[in-house]
């Protein structure tokens, strides 16, 4: 919804703006769905010179129609599949991150989200060369247990510069992390070329944290703060060609009844895929990295396939990055 | 500047007449100027400065950050992170087994969550941390300060005593041993009396006093800042009887545990709070799980959970196994 400013076209004038003012059409969209004719007679001004504008008007702020064919070209040529480091996930993944989406990692506390990130920002920049933005908001990012994760695999120099291409920002709050998210279209929209590395993934973990504070009770903004965070996530992934990973937590609805993913029905549309991690054992008693992943949610591949995990060592691999055919 | 309306910090109400009006962007907003916004919008030239106000700000602090000054924001690269968890220190807890399955001791900048049945020693264990925050740092300690805030009660400070005089007991024996000059030293600032008068002790009773508590702790640790350690003892009790919306109970609980990241991060103090057990009924047997629920489950980045083993007695032994470690997970029989 654009305000009717002076200058916005040529032809639109301080004059007929006011006089359009005044007859209560404010925005674009009341002007190009108003009947010009009316229009024109109520407020006295010329018919052809409304319908200019209306043509500029349209031609400035419709969203342009691409075809089929088009769109799975561009496609083709932006997106990339990036490996996860874990060969079970990728599996599960059908062969990894693709970029342009969102994914959602989504377990109960201890079940690994965040030492599966780790891995993944692990191996995004070990492997791939990749810049990667980490989003912290539990306080639960340790760097000892990365430089644990790389110093299975690869000599000290290349740690140094491995650990430094990771770029961790620590947002407790749901503003905080929005102007992250600015700060990063910002950065990435002027095209700043590094001499570290393209960033192709943002890790977020947890974004249930931020959100939960501010839904439940009688407000009903906390849905308007959380759908904004959802299409800031979504645009940046679309329009910057990258993968946006991000943790969830679960809920119960009674204290005996099954795990749900949390925030909600309206968070379920955000990611396109959802992986879930649990334990394998039941009880926290025995202690144990395996853990079970199972597609909840994905467009490519038929949920409910499981597949198992060792968080305690992740394989931080040497894979090459699958482009599609 | 191209920052959207709704991603900006202002009040719902402010708002939803800024996007019922059309605007979009911050741009938009600061051009149009506080006399035209407060007209568009039907607000005062006060309140309409006012948000601008906030904008500019906002838009300023984006500005400086992508331009690469740091400002006020946490950002920095995993191996800046690195080597500032190598350089801090951990909070001993003076039983090895503990400190070994910890890594070290309580780390500092993070929540530790110590769960357990009544009467399994939580608050003792809290206790024994507060006087350790306080060992100097050529014994190994971190010379910190605490906070103890108390919900229940179980704080005894002849107890506390108890600790304080085997603690500097101790520290003693090991300068005795090693004769080393600045051992001595810190030796005659680490008495019985400087203990005490470090712990800083707060008494809530419900959770409208815990929360105030919480919410006013950064400004405090902004007067002590050689404060190391902010205990919780039973976080739990407050928050357990007397609540029908547990919505409500949910999203107190989240804001709180953010606060308190927060407050650990910023002060790089260690968060140690305490949880009660309660009873999860299934479907052929029943377990105890920590209170709370699942979402509580989340706050902590260490959880320790303790209980009796069955065949050893009640004092003798304590079986913990950590829940939630970002390192390592491992039973400790």
């Amino acid at each position: 919804m654009v305000v009717l400013r002076a200058g916005l076209c040529p032809g639109l004038g301080e004059e007929m703006l006011h006089l359009l003012r005044a007859n209560g059409i404010r925005t674009v969209v009341d002007f190009v769905s108003s009947d010009l004719e009316d229009v024109a007679q109520k407020c006295s001004l010329s018919y052809k010179a409304l319908v200019a504008v209306r043509r500029v008007l349209l031609a400035q702020f419709s969203a342009f129609p691409a075809n089929g064919a088009d769109l799975y070209e561009e496609l083709k040529s932006t997106t990339a599949i990036l490996p996860t480091g874990i060969p079970s996930l990728d599996q599960l993944l059908d062969s990894g991150l693709y970029t342009g989406e969102v994914t959602e990692l989504m377990g109960a506390p201890g079940s690994g989200k965040t030492q599966v990130c780790l891995g993944i920002a692990a191996t995004m920049s070990l492997s791939l060369k990749h810049r990667v933005l980490f989003l912290d908001s539990t306080g639960g990012l340790t760097a000892s247990r990365l430089y644990q994760m790389l110093q299975a695999r690869v000599e000290d120099e290349e740690e140094q510069a491995t650990l430094q291409r990771i770029q961790v920002v620590r947002v407790f709050d749901i503003y905080e992390m929005l102007s992250a998210l600015q700060e990063l279209r910002d950065c990435l929209s002027q095209q700043v070329l590094s001499s570290v590395g393209p960033l192709k993934i943002v890790i977020i973990d947890s974004v249930s944290a931020v959100i939960y504070p501010l839904l439940g009770g009688k407000q009903s903004e906390g849905l308007a703060i959380m759908m904004q965070l959802a299409r800031e996530l979504k645009s940046l992934a679309r329009e910057f060609s990258l993968t946006v990973v991000v943790t969830n937590q679960v809920t119960r609805d009674s204290s005996t009844g099954p795990l749900k993913p949390a925030l909600g029905r309206s968070w379920s549309f955000v990611p396109s895929t959802r992986v879930l991690l649990e334990s394998k054992e039941a009880t926290w008693e025995k202690a144990s990295t395996q853990r079970v992943a199972s597609l909840a949610k994905s467009p490519r591949q038929p949920t409910g396939i499981q597949v198992e995990l060792n968080i305690g060592d992740v394989d931080v691999q040497e894979p090459s990055p699958v482009t599609p055919t | 500047m191209q920052r959207e309306v709704g991603t900006l910090p202002l009040a719902p109400a402010l708002r939803a007449r800024l996007v019922a009006a059309g605007f979009q962007t911050a741009q938009e907003l600061l051009e149009t100027g506080p006399c035209g916004l407060s007209k568009e919008i039907g607000i005062s030239k006060e309140e309409a400065l006012e948000v601008l106000q906030l904008v500019r700000q906002e838009c300023q602090g984006d500005a400086t950050r992508s331009a690469g000054g740091s400002g006020a924001t946490r950002k920095c690269t995993a191996l800046e992170l690195l080597e500032e968890e190598q350089t801090q220190g951990f909070i001993i807890t003076f039983c090895s087994a503990l400190d070994n399955i910890l890594g070290g001791g309580v780390q500092l900048t993070k929540i530790t969550e110590i769960c357990g049945a009544p009467g399994v020693g939580k608050t003792q264990l809290c206790m024994q941390l507060a006087v350790d925050v306080q060992i100097p740092e050529c014994f190994g300690g971190v010379a910190g300060e605490a906070v103890f805030i108390d919900t229940e009660g179980s704080f005894m400070v002849d107890r506390v005593v108890d600790i304080a005089t085997a603690c500097v007991q101790h520290c003693q024996l090991i300068a005795e041993a090693h004769q080393e000059a600045d051992h001595l030293k810190a030796l005659e600032s680490f008495s019985l009396e400087s203990i005490l008068s470090h712990i800083y002790y707060f008494r809530c009773r419900d959770y409208t006093e815990l929360l105030a508590q919480v919410y006013l702790l950064p400004d405090f640790l902004a007067e002590h800042s050689k404060v190391r350690l902010v205990v919780i003892d039973g976080i739990a009790f407050p928050f357990r009887h007397d609540f029908e919306d547990l919505s409500l109970r949910t999203r107190l609980l989240n804001g709180l545990a953010q606060q308190l990241i927060i407050t650990a991060n910023d002060h790089r103090a260690a968060v140690v709070l305490t949880n009660q057990m309660t009873t999860r009924i299934g479907q052929n047997q029943s377990t105890l799980v920590p209170a709370l629920g699942e979402s509580w489950g989340h706050a902590a980045t260490v959880r320790l959970i303790f209980h009796w083993d069955e065949s050893q007695s009640l004092m003798a032994s304590e079986m913990c196994s950590l829940q939630l470690s970002l390192r390592r997970q491992k039973g400790l029989k």
